[in-house]
């Protein structure tokens, strides 16, 4: 209990809280505005946190994470178009419902299905940190070079097996990120990896040049080479807090959507999208009316949005313990604990369990504030939704600039952010998946310092799966490839390509 | 009387399938450019392989002996006598990442460029659109908007953060049709706000010597390189 008063404490400083007041509003701002989402807004944030306190960064970051799928259904319900990707799902049933006349009752099912998610994770995170925190001390001690490296490799397995169609795609630009993460200098013997005698490469890319070019300049050009939507106004009447009477009624929706964005959350790489398909494939098999799916029932709406809420909390999970991100954002927040100076991990429940429950507590005040701040601004907020498409582009450029050249003065960072934008750029127009490449180059960075690290304890090759947690995790990777394999050959014979 | 077209007899009046699946929230299909862009990925995997033997360490490579038996052995499969070398040494020589990843990079790529070249192939027997030009040209548009971001990364050292901030924030926005007097306030005062949160609130390191500034006073040229 000692750390969960120490992490109230560090929250309870006026510059946390108002950096969680601007990254809650923002988010959900952001979040409201389909062609930013929060992967674009965090990349852009990210270099300004190197100015910032390392709680004060985390925080700001976290509440746009954490946000920013509220205001996502807004734009999904109004006028069918998802604010955030994951918002996805919420267009099938809330977009009907708001052709039924009944968009604030969507709205606000949709609100009180994103709280109770959200919170069912946090508080699930919360209660196991104060019951099993204790004994995640020991954790560190369980956890070595080769689990880690164990861990990152089951990451980059989990997260190609969860891109159940763009399996090979998201193989090779894994594989890409990869290579990015190689290229430079290796300190420890001065060898030069891929860097074809450029001065700029021998210091590697910069983790933030990357995200911002893949995700941010990609989607400026994204924009700027699409056109303006001219959606219908969509007309809010009624009371928002009905969701939540309504939300009673599908509460075993909610709950087991919840559940699902828990426990998809805290394995790497899976993620809200998997989450959704489960909660919403469930909830149909469930429900009395399971023909009303997709045509504005309000437990399809339930199940996708509780799932997606609950996921950021429980993503961070496999960050925090295993120091392993499962998604893109994660893997940008990896940066502010690195420049932070914490490293993520198992040895985190030991030497800083009162910075684990700030961050959860903080998550908890991020949703309450969301849900009081949509309660009165939606209106507000849904004009947001306007905002065309293209303007919206001129100055996602101008923003990226600065995310890139603040890092260090460079302008060949700017140089070869716009490279990485115009790679981004035509993987979007293919439809191909962003967060191979980021993965590939984070989890690629752990891989090669684990390979390096751990190899003094290597005598034969068997010595990298024989202890309890890597010999675990290895039969774990082999299952899911196993797994992955046979469901694809499966699916192959009854799929046009 | 001539007979009826093909098209027409054949026309079928059954509406589509509009029954929804959850599988569509991970659908995919390879579009046009999809085979060009594989073919280009593809060959940066093979550039990459072709340079793994100069530019990765593989030049100081220290390996055992019968590399075959060591990693026959490595696994338990033979029994080797004598002193071997400890297979952490190999792990930790600069080589390996590479290897590794061009162990997953080029068949990758390579089985990606086989399934582009069959839905191609599959596109063209069922009369889908295959040419890239329309892809083509979306492609090329796109680097107008990257050559106005070098721009912009060009003049912020010659003009300052806030003057190239506002310039290019409704230079833009106007070469994208936003030109009514509304728009140019609303995409000025953007820019301005964009200025304040990020140099001025948040102090981002933005180019100090701005030539532009040379000009002022030494008291506001102060003020403006700390706050603009």
């Amino acid at each position: 209990m000692e750390a969960f008063y120490a992490g109230l404490s560090a929250i309870a400083q006026p510059s946390v809280l108002v950096a969680i007041a601007i990254g809650s509003l923002g988010g959900l701002a952001i979040g409201a505005i389909p062609g930013i989402g929060p992967a674009i807004a965090i990349a852009i944030l990210l270099p300004a946190t190197v100015f910032l306190d390392d709680l004060v960064s985390l925080v700001l970051l976290l509440g746009v994470y954490g946000s920013s799928m509220y205001g996502g259904a807004i734009p999904a319900i109004l006028i069918n178009t998802p604010g955030t990707p994951v918002n996805a799902l919420t267009t099938y049933d809330g977009y009907a419902m708001t052709r039924r006349g009944e968009a604030a009752r969507a709205l606000s099912l949709a609100y009180s299905a994103s709280f109770v998610g959200g919170c069912f994770s946090i508080i699930l995170a919360l209660v196991s940190l104060m019951v099993f925190g204790p004994y995640l001390r020991d954790l560190g001690a369980l956890f070595g070079q080769r689990d880690i490296l164990m861990a990152a490799v089951l990451g980059a397995v989990l997260l190609i097996a969860a891109h159940r169609n763009t399996m090979g795609i998201a193989t090779l630009l894994f594989a890409v990120g990869f290579l990015i993460a190689m290229v430079g200098r290796q300190s420890m013997r001065s060898i030069d990896r891929y860097t074809f005698g450029v001065d700029y490469l021998y210091s590697g890319f910069n983790l933030i040049v990357v995200i911002v070019g893949i995700f941010a300049l990609s989607q400026a050009l994204f924009l700027l080479t699409g056109k303006d939507d001219d959606p219908p106004e969509a007309r809010l009447k009624g009371n928002l807090l009905r969701g939540f009477a309504e939300l009673w009624r599908v509460r075993v929706v909610a709950i087991i959507s919840a559940s699902y964005g828990t426990v998809m959350g805290i394995i790497p790489g899976v993620g809200e999208f998997v989450a959704q398909f489960f909660s919403y494939s469930t909830a149909r098999a469930m429900s009395k009316e399971p023909a009303r799916f997709g045509h504005g029932s309000p437990e399809g709406l339930v199940a996708s949005e509780a799932a997606n809420n609950a996921v950021p909390a429980a993503a961070m999970i496999p960050l925090l313990a295993l120091g392993v991100p499962g998604e893109a954002l994660t893997a940008m927040m990896m940066v502010v604990f690195f420049d932070a100076g914490i490293k993520p991990g198992p040895d985190i429940f030991e030497n800083n369990s009162d910075f684990l429950f700030s961050l959860f507590i903080a998550l908890l005040i991020i949703n309450v504030l969301v849900m009081v701040a949509l309660l009165f601004s939606t209106r507000f907020i849904a004009k947001m939704v306007y905002i065309p498409n293209r303007l919206l582009g001129c100055f996602i450029l101008l923003l990226s600039f600065v995310g890139v050249f603040s890092i260090r003065n460079s302008f060949a960072d700017c140089m070869f952010a716009a490279g990485f934008g115009y790679l981004g750029y035509i993987l979007r127009r293919l439809d191909w998946p962003l967060v191979p490449i980021v993965l590939g180059l984070v989890l690629g960075s752990i891989i090669i310092d684990k390979l390096a690290a751990g190899s003094g304890q290597i005598k034969t090759a068997v010595d990298l799966v024989n202890r309890p947690v890597s010999g675990t995790l290895f039969v774990v990777i082999l299952i899911v490839i196993a797994v992955t394999l046979v469901t694809s050959v499966r699916r192959r014979s009854t799929h046009q390509p | 009387m001539s007979p009826r077209p093909v098209t027409s007899r054949f026309r079928s009046e059954t509406p589509p399938d509009r029954k929804f699946k959850v599988d569509d929230l991970m659908a995919f299909r390879r579009g046009r450019g999809d085979l060009v862009f594989s073919g280009v990925m593809a060959c940066v995997a093979l550039f990459f392989l072709a340079s793994f033997w100069s530019f990765s360490g593989w030049e100081d490579r220290k390996l055992p002996d019968g590399v075959g038996t060591y990693l026959l052995q490595q696994v338990g499969i033979v029994e080797v006598e004598g002193r071997l070398t400890r297979f952490g040494r190999i792990l930790r020589q600069g080589w390996v990442a590479p290897a590794l990843c061009l162990v997953i990079l080029v068949p990758a790529a390579a089985l990606n460029l086989r399934q582009s070249w069959v839905t191609h192939r599959w596109r063209k027997r069922f009369k889908q659109p295959v040419e890239i030009r329309y892809e083509a040209e979306q492609w090329l548009r796109a680097l107008e908007f990257v050559a106005w971001f070098i721009a912009y990364t060009l003049a912020v050292p010659v003009l300052g953060y806030l003057f190239a901030t506002v310039l290019f924030g409704t230079a833009l926005p106007y070469r994208m049709g936003y030109r009514t007097g509304r728009w140019m306030v609303i995409c000025i005062l953007t820019s301005l706000v964009i200025v304040l949160l990020f140099r001025t609130g948040l102090q981002i390191k933005t180019p100090v010597n701005i030539w532009l500034y040379d000009f002022l006073p030494p008291g506001p040229r102060g003020f403006m390189l700390t706050w603009f």
